[in-house]
């Protein structure tokens, strides 16, 4: 459904320089705005980035960023309730947005015809968006669906979010996007008109446009729309720091459930970080295709697990590289877990072949050619690139970062990251009441 | 690379301002002597190819006791074949940078693979292997029915998942062809042979069930011989032959509820009989199934969703199968609004039926649909690739894509307030629930008197007889 809260765990790519134009414009109130024209449909994608997530709330209003991604579609000055949705599926256009750890999007598709249109009503909610009391208490009741399916009944959601917790002592990152149930319960109407203060002002936004326009049309809609709006201090920096980990942590999850759980969570550097570009090709040595360490290994030779999941997400301070699998019916998870150690300590041991970095580095080069296919999918990299790697031209130069990578980084980055007081482990044991 | 685009967006450009239409972009069509058929098209703004072959049969070439068998042999096929082991076949599709899919529906087997320009001939090399001579080795038969029967059991784990799968084996009558679950369940699995994957593969994977599709940033004049002669190398063997079924009727209300003690919500399905994919009544069925629950204005999302914040979302959907399949609404809520819920949605149900859409509606779902349809259908290769395996497989033209805006803008409100009444049905409701039946048994009963409770834990996706 729409206004999914999941966050990407998305590959950031290998980039050929040639592949994508962008022109660069920053309105006077500061708002970013990039243009990619692409005439292979007749449709449009407006992509807003706004660089508000979950680190920027505190214990109490924990979600309400996600929260506000909801709202952002319940009515403003010009059009009201439910007119967002209303004129925009009448023209044509669909939408749908995200929030996590750092940004929250907004991302609307549409027919050529619906652009200023989309315009008017983008401004609108960003300039005045509407606090009625009694949408605040029915989009309370949605987000708590979401809440209850999509993490307290769903073993996998039900144990990441413990992982997560447990994984960040201090800083904000360790709380759920999605929120506390009862801070979804508690916040209130002064939270939330903070919040958008905060967090929804042009200059902290980056706009991004892609498919059948004009650089100029854009830039005059920008300019009549956009550019009123004023500019605000965008929100304080965060000053938490997560202190080194000390030591293993271990949780358990115990919820009925037919197969046993086991997510490992390591602390790595933000995306940005020089070391990015090896996580990247650890992530696809290990995990991506069949002929991956883990895949090979784990679901394939060993059968102790039904699938492998490894990566990094995208963030702006230091986060995390994930392992999370499904371990298979009579299986120790404890068997699972060491067959993991004894792969990452092999890429720690010796370097790897030059065939495999040279498939992990063709598959990255696939990856990015796959998320080329559609207006959407360029209109999310350009912005992801903007905001999580400090420049949307990084995506020229990405190419040649990916191409440096020696069998020796590989080594190195799996050694200093991939060891055991750097991580936490979590593993939901079947209680009684699930599938035997 | 940018410049052929640009190149690429000024005719297209120019087309669109001769007419606001959408048309399937030019291909090449071939019926080969042993029955298959070749299609070929060229999109080339990213330097990939889709090749994507569909058998039809599918999971309705299956007999019931062996649900699961099709999508088993399809994913068989890339783990061995006559020179290459499984893991030979995996070093090499990932070091092309390519990607292989297998998938089974009710009434075609599709395999598909995508990979990059530059690295054609090896990995045509690699799909001819897999297409005409995989070797199914009883190891890697026994170890994928083992994973299967494993990933069956934990479905069930997902309610909202889980639901899906329940549903064809409670509202399709046993002997139907869509009654058995096409992935199988934990028991149909186990029980698959060798042999059995032995027989379908040779009965139904021949050249007279063949649709093979390229699509991509490829050369027509020169792929088409090439995949002409892949496809040529299948035996004729023998039709598939579409098995027939009378249209699913209900004689009274029934309601399953699959009790899950630990769910905090009820998730539910409401639904009656349907509608095939080739039904003339398709389009406006479209129309209005897009304002009913089709998107985010709906009805039902907007009542249940947007008015009264009981769920995360609601939404009506419809089959389009060779053969006549359901309409049904789902979503789901916190326990306690259960019933509040169900009542709203019947209500809505109601609504349309005695109230009917306005010509605002129509107007607005019109544009909806004609708005999204490039990005949904032509954006892409395997999209392209979708819809021509689509028009093949229902033996439509390409008057399904290039009339299409014609035939949603010649829909009278009239004809679209028929089809509602028509196809949106409030009689003989069929009613499936997963949720705690302690909290929720009493109250549900009311729906249909005809109520069974069965233990989500139940082992297979067995559902009771009803009388």
């Amino acid at each position: 459904m729409q206004r999914l809260l999941w966050p990407l765990l998305l590959l950031c790519a290998l980039l050929p320089a040639q592949q994508l134009q962008v022109s660069e414009h920053t309105l006077s109130n500061g708002m970013k705005v990039l243009i990619h024209p692409d005439r292979d449909v007749p449709n449009v994608a407006l992509y807003f980035f706004y660089k508000i997530g979950s680190r920027n709330e505190r214990p109490g209003t924990t979600g309400i960023s996600h929260y506000f991604e909801h709202m952002m579609f319940n009515g403003a000055k010009k059009y009201g309730p439910k007119q967002f949705d209303i004129q925009m599926e009448k023209a044509g256009g669909s939408n749908n947005a995200y929030t996590n750890r750092d940004i929250t999007a907004y991302t609307d598709w549409f027919p050529k015809s619906a652009l200023e249109l989309m315009f008017d009503m983008e401004a609108d909610r960003i300039r005045d968006l509407a606090f009625d009391p009694k949408i605040v208490e029915s989009e309370r009741g949605v987000v708590y669906s979401e809440r209850r399916m999509s993490v307290d009944n769903n073993p996998f959601g039900a144990l990441y979010e413990q992982v997560n917790a447990a994984a960040f002592t201090a800083h904000p990152y360790g709380w759920p996007v999605i929120g506390w149930a009862s801070d979804i319960e508690a916040w209130t109407m002064d939270d939330l008109k903070a919040h958008f203060k905060m967090g929804y002002a042009p200059n902290n936004c980056v706009m991004v446009v892609t498919g059948d326009v004009a650089e100029s049309e854009i830039l005059a809609l920008a300019k009549k729309y956009i550019e009123p709006i004023p500019s605000q201090p965008p929100p304080p920096a965060i000053r938490t720091k997560e202190p080194p980990q000390l030591g293993e942590r271990r949780i358990t999850v115990k919820r009925p459930a037919a197969l046993p759980l086991l997510l490992i969570s390591y602390h790595v550097p933000e995306t940005r970080h020089a070391d990015g570009p090896a996580l990247e090709l650890l992530e696809a040595i290990l995990s991506s295709g069949r002929s991956s360490r883990l895949y090979s290994r784990m679901v394939d030779k060993d059968q102790l697990v039904l699938g492998i999941n490894a990566g990094t997400q995208l963030a702006l301070e230091p986060s995390q590289f994930l392992f999370s699998m499904q371990v298979r019916s009579g299986v120790d998870p404890l068997k699972a877990e060491s067959a993991l150690y004894d792969e990452l300590s092999k890429l720690a041991a010796a370097p790897i072949a030059a065939a495999e970095l040279e498939k992990a580095k063709t598959q990255k080069l696939a990856d990015f050619y796959r998320s080329l296919k559609t207006i959407s999918g360029k209109a999310n990299l350009i912005g992801q690139y903007e905001v999580f790697f400090g420049d949307h031209k990084k995506l020229a130069t990405v190419a040649g970062e990916l191409e440096k990578v020696t069998a020796a980084d590989i080594q190195r980055v799996a050694g200093q990251y991939f060891k055991e007081t750097n991580r936490t482990v979590g593993t939901l044991i079947p209680a009684k009441g699930g599938a035997q | 690379m940018i410049a052929r685009t640009l190149l690429l967006a000024c005719a297209c450009g120019m087309l669109l301002a001769q007419s606001p239409a959408v048309k399937l972009p030019p291909f090449t069509k071939k019926n080969l002597p042993n029955g298959a058929t070749l299609i070929v098209i060229e999109k080339p703004d990213v330097p990939l190819v889709t090749l994507r072959a569909i058998f039809r049969g599918g999971g309705e070439a299956v007999p019931p006791a062996q649900a699961g068998l099709a999508p088993i042999t399809a994913e068989l096929l890339r783990r061995g074949t006559a020179s290459m082991t499984a893991d030979q076949i995996n070093e090499k599709l990932d070091s092309l940078g390519a990607n292989l899919s297998a998938f089974a529906g009710p009434g075609a087997t599709f395999i598909s693979m995508e990979y990059m320009k530059r690295n054609q001939d090896p990995s045509l090399a690699l799909f001819e292997e897999i297409l005409l001579k995989p070797s199914f080795p009883e190891a890697e038969f026994t170890k994928l029915r083992a994973q299967a029967v494993d990933r069956a059991k934990s479905a069930k784990d997902n309610p909202g998942q889980a639901i899906n799968l329940y549903w064809p084996p409670f509202f399709f009558p046993a002997g139907h062809p869509y009654h058995a679950p096409l992935s199988g369940d934990e028991l149909t699995l186990a029980s698959l042979t060798r042999d059995q994957v032995l027989a379908y593969h040779k009965g139904n994977f021949t050249g007279r069930n063949l649709i093979l599709i390229a699509s991509g940033d490829l050369a027509a004049s020169t792929l088409g011989p090439r995949l002409e002669k892949l496809a040529s190398a299948l035996p004729a063997g023998v039709a598939h032959k579409p098995p027939q079924a009378p249209p699913v009727k209900f004689a009274s209300p029934r309601l399953l509820l699959l009790d899950k003690p630990d769910a905090t919500q009820t998730y539910f399905m409401i639904g009656w009989p349907g509608l095939s994919r080739t039904d003339p009544d398709r389009t406006a069925v479209q129309v209005v199934n897009t304002l009913f629950g089709g998107r985010f204005t709906s009805m039902l999302n907007d009542e249940l969703r947007v008015n009264s914040g009981l769920t995360y979302g609601a939404r009506s959907r419809f089959d389009e199968d060779r053969l006549p399949g359901s309409v049904a609404i789902s979503t789901y809520t916190k326990t306690e609004a259960t019933v509040q819920a169900i009542d709203i949605a019947l209500g809505l149900l109601a609504k349309l039926r005695d109230q009917g859409l306005t010509a605002e509606q129509l107007t607005s779902a019109r544009n909806y649909i004609k708005g999204r349809f490039p990005t949904e259908e032509l954006e892409t290769a395997d999209q392209l690739a979708g819809v021509l395996g689509e028009m093949e497989l229902f033996a439509l033209n390409k008057g399904e894509i290039d009339d299409y805006f014609s035939r949603i803008d010649a829909l009278t409100l009239d004809q679209v307030n028929a089809a509602a009444r028509k196809w949106y049905r409030n009689d003989n409701l069929q009613f499936l629930l997963i949720g705690p039946a302690a909290k929720i048994q009493e109250q549900v009963k009311k729906y249909a008197p005809q109520m069974k409770v069965q233990a989500i834990t139940e082992p297979g996706l067995k559902t009771p007889a009803f009388n």
